[in-house]
């Protein structure tokens, strides 16, 4: 019936359409200016057809993951069959039309976002600095985790969010820097060697380029690291962006790979895919039992010379302490270092005394804090 | 650039055209991929094709360009991929033979410079290649983008946005022809915002029963009924496992056509353990499939 209309007034069409974009944009998709015009474009090539062919093209054009169709989906139905309520209170004059749409979206959008951390990272640096100044980014970048209000979490996640990519990016460029030159660069020989008859005298190298490591990262998420895993998924998330090849095991009382749910997605997916997952978070820690299954499975992601191997745990391990100093001893053997973060290293007077801990010393690399921000950021060294 | 002053008759003017010529092809396409090929050959923008492994992303662009009967170029991504194995190279080789066959001639080196970096000794890649066609527009594939690094995609970006490759030593070569672009990606990183919004989009999923039942009959005609019902089950109840690496359309084929070299007519307990290697590949996966046991897999 609407679309007969349609087909009648090809401006009224138009008009839809670039409602419906507006209407989709409120509702999170990422539609700018040039998205409204590829849709308009893509109607008019479709021509007057069935809603179908509308809703797929639109949805081409729009929509640049899986994600983003599955919100698409949503919003088509909502406008187009199942809101005659929405569509005709977009009859109304305009002005009254854009106020009520931005309320509606403010409430959708805190009940799309299942956690403070927001979408996908775009416009997130902006607004981290709108809401922190530098003194306050200062104090919760020192501040423990454990001890956090839960006002300043919002904040913290954002500004953590922040760091974390520029820490990820700085990566990449002193590794660009630090390589030395590599092969003979043929064509730049040549070239500079033309006016002496074409003999190579003057060599032209190419640099290398440089190959990041391998990661293998274990986060304990056992009760006692509760208040410090939330961050700690955040951080290892990030770091993802500088490695070529990251393994992520979570473990408690056994291990859980979640490679394939960081892989290819928008932090805010992951952490919605996280929530999903069987394995209980905040249970009782197993960390020799842990590391054992995971060189029964997978230690053949361990590449000597190669890979870092990072583990984050406060080291209370209700196992034998020999176990976890055997199985980390082999996890030794096979990784370039093995960087051990601690959270509670941050207080004053800790010392690794726990029976586990000082078992797993040995075979430790790096053993630094994992309390605050600025110990998580310090780590960049390392890597 | 003119966007329909080419677009050819085969092709069609509506959705429905697109559908009967990739089924002409031998290629099940459901609706919304139709309507973004469709698109992508009224709008000339390239089309970024999302989905698991083996799901006929490469398939899609093959089956574009025999049904536009152009002809299809093709870069396989990879780690490392640089300019020189995917623009163009110069011919190192023949360039110093020139240079020493020149020695006694008496030109200038600006003459030789200028011979040497001619056209004769240049190297065509695939993406230069594709701009260069006089008459038509062909298919270029840009396999596994995911692959490459983020480095070839911010120059992949501005390849596609103005069709042009400058060659310091010779100058600009324009596209003619516009290439139709299809790009694929197994999403093993994000790719950039940029790229992603010069592109129309398309997620593939698993089939559903139904439609991967019709590509099985299209792609192994000669396959028993009721064997590749059973195989497509089969698969279907393997995908629900959560395996590491879960079976594509690919690995349906392969099983079936397995089956059938095999010369089984009834797919049973035995089968599966003879067809493992088309549909698992790792050990865990193998021991998640033993475990889920015959009964839940054949039903």
């Amino acid at each position: 019936m609407r679309m007969n209309r349609m087909t009648a007034q090809p401006n009224v069409t138009a008009q839809k359409i670039v409602e419906f974009c507006r209407f989709a944009r409120d509702r999170g998709l990422p539609v700018s200016v040039q998205e409204t015009l590829g849709a308009l474009e893509a109607s008019a090539a479709l021509g007057a057809t069935r809603t179908d062919d509308l809703k797929f093209g639109l949805r081409s054009v729009l929509c640049s993951s899986k994600e983003d169709c599955d919100l698409f989906e949503q919003c088509f139905e909502a406008f187009w069959n199942g809101g005659t309520r929405e569509a005709s209170a977009r009859q109304q004059p305009h002005a009254r039309d854009t106020r009520h749409s931005r309320i509606t979206r403010r409430n959708t959008h805190s009940m799309m976002s299942s956690g403070p951390s927001g979408e996908d990272g775009a416009c997130e640096p902006e607004g981290a600095q709108a809401m922190a100044g530098a003194s306050v980014c200062e104090r919760l970048a020192k501040a423990d985790f454990a001890t956090l209000q839960q006002t300043d979490m919002a904040a913290l996640e954002q500004i953590a969010l922040r760091l974390f990519r520029q820490m990820a990016r700085r990566l990449a460029r002193r590794r660009r820097i630090s390589t030395a030159s590599g092969q003979v660069d043929l064509r730049r020989t040549i070239r500079r060697n033309v006016s002496r008859g074409g003999e190579p005298i003057n060599l032209r190298f190419r640099e290398r380029r440089p190959r990041p490591h391998r990661l293998v990262t274990l986060l304990d998420i056992s009760g006692s690291m509760s208040p410090y895993s939330v961050f700690l998924v955040r951080f290892l998330f990030a770091l993802q962006k500088h490695f070529r090849h990251v393994d992520t095991f979570l473990f408690s009382t056994s291990l859980v790979e979640i490679t394939p749910m960081f892989r290819g997605r928008r932090l805010h997916d992951a952490l919605r895919a996280l929530s999903q997952l069987p394995a209980g978070w905040a249970g009782g820690t197993a960390i020799g039992g842990s590391l054992r299954e995971f060189n029964q499975l997978h230690r053949r992601k361990l590449h000597s010379g190669d890979t870092l191997f990072l583990l984050l745990s406060d080291g209370w391990d209700t196992g034998q302490p020999s176990v976890l100093a055997a199985e980390l001893a082999r996890v030794k053997r096979q990784v370039r270092r093995v960087i051990w973060l601690n959270p509670l290293l941050g207080m004053k007077d800790y010392q690794p005394l726990t029976g586990g801990m000082s078992a797993a010393l040995p075979h430790i690399d790096v053993f630094a804090a994992a309390h605050n921000l600025e110990s998580l950021l310090a780590l960049e060294k390392h890597l | 650039m003119g966007t329909s002053e080419h677009s050819p008759s085969s092709v069609g003017q509506d959705v429905d055209a697109v559908v009967a010529g990739f089924e002409r092809q031998g290629y099940v396409i459901d609706r919304a991929l139709a309507t973004a090929i469709f698109l992508v050959t009224k709008l000339r923008k390239p089309i970024l094709v999302e989905g698991h492994a083996g799901l006929g992303e490469t398939e899609l662009a093959k089956a574009l360009a025999s049904l536009l009967g152009t002809p299809l170029i093709r870069l396989q991504c990879y780690e490392g991929l640089d300019v020189s194995s995917a623009v163009y190279e110069w011919n190192y080789q023949k360039q110093l033979l020139a240079i020493k066959i020149e020695e006694q001639s008496k030109q200038t080196v600006e003459e030789k410079e200028r011979h040497i970096f001619s056209r004769e000794f240049l190297l065509e890649r695939p993406l230069l290649q594709s701009i260069q066609f006089e008459d038509q527009s062909p298919v270029l594939l840009i396999d596994e983008i995911d692959r490459a690094d983020e480095a070839f995609e911010a120059f992949l970006l501005e390849l596609l946005s103005d069709f042009q490759i400058t060659i310091p030593e010779m100058g600009t070569i324009h596209a003619k022809h516009v290439p139709y672009v299809v790009l694929t990606s197994n999403r093993s990183r994000e790719l950039g915002d940029a790229l992603k919004r010069r592109c129309l989009y398309q997620w593939i999923d698993y089939p559903s029963l139904e439609k991967e039942m019709r590509i099985v009959r299209t792609r192994l005609p000669g396959i028993e009924e009721r064997l590749a019902q059973q195989v497509v089950a089969y698969v279907h109840a393997v995908r629900a496992l959560n395996l590491s690496k879960p079976p594509g359309v690919a690995e349906t084929l392969d099983c079936a056509e397995a089956l059938m070299v095999l010369g089984k007519k009834q797919f049973d307990e035995q089968a599966i353990h003879e067809t493992m290697g088309c549909i698992s590949k790792s050990v865990e996966d193998n021991a998640k499939i033993k475990n889920a046991g015959v009964s839940t897999l054949l039903n």
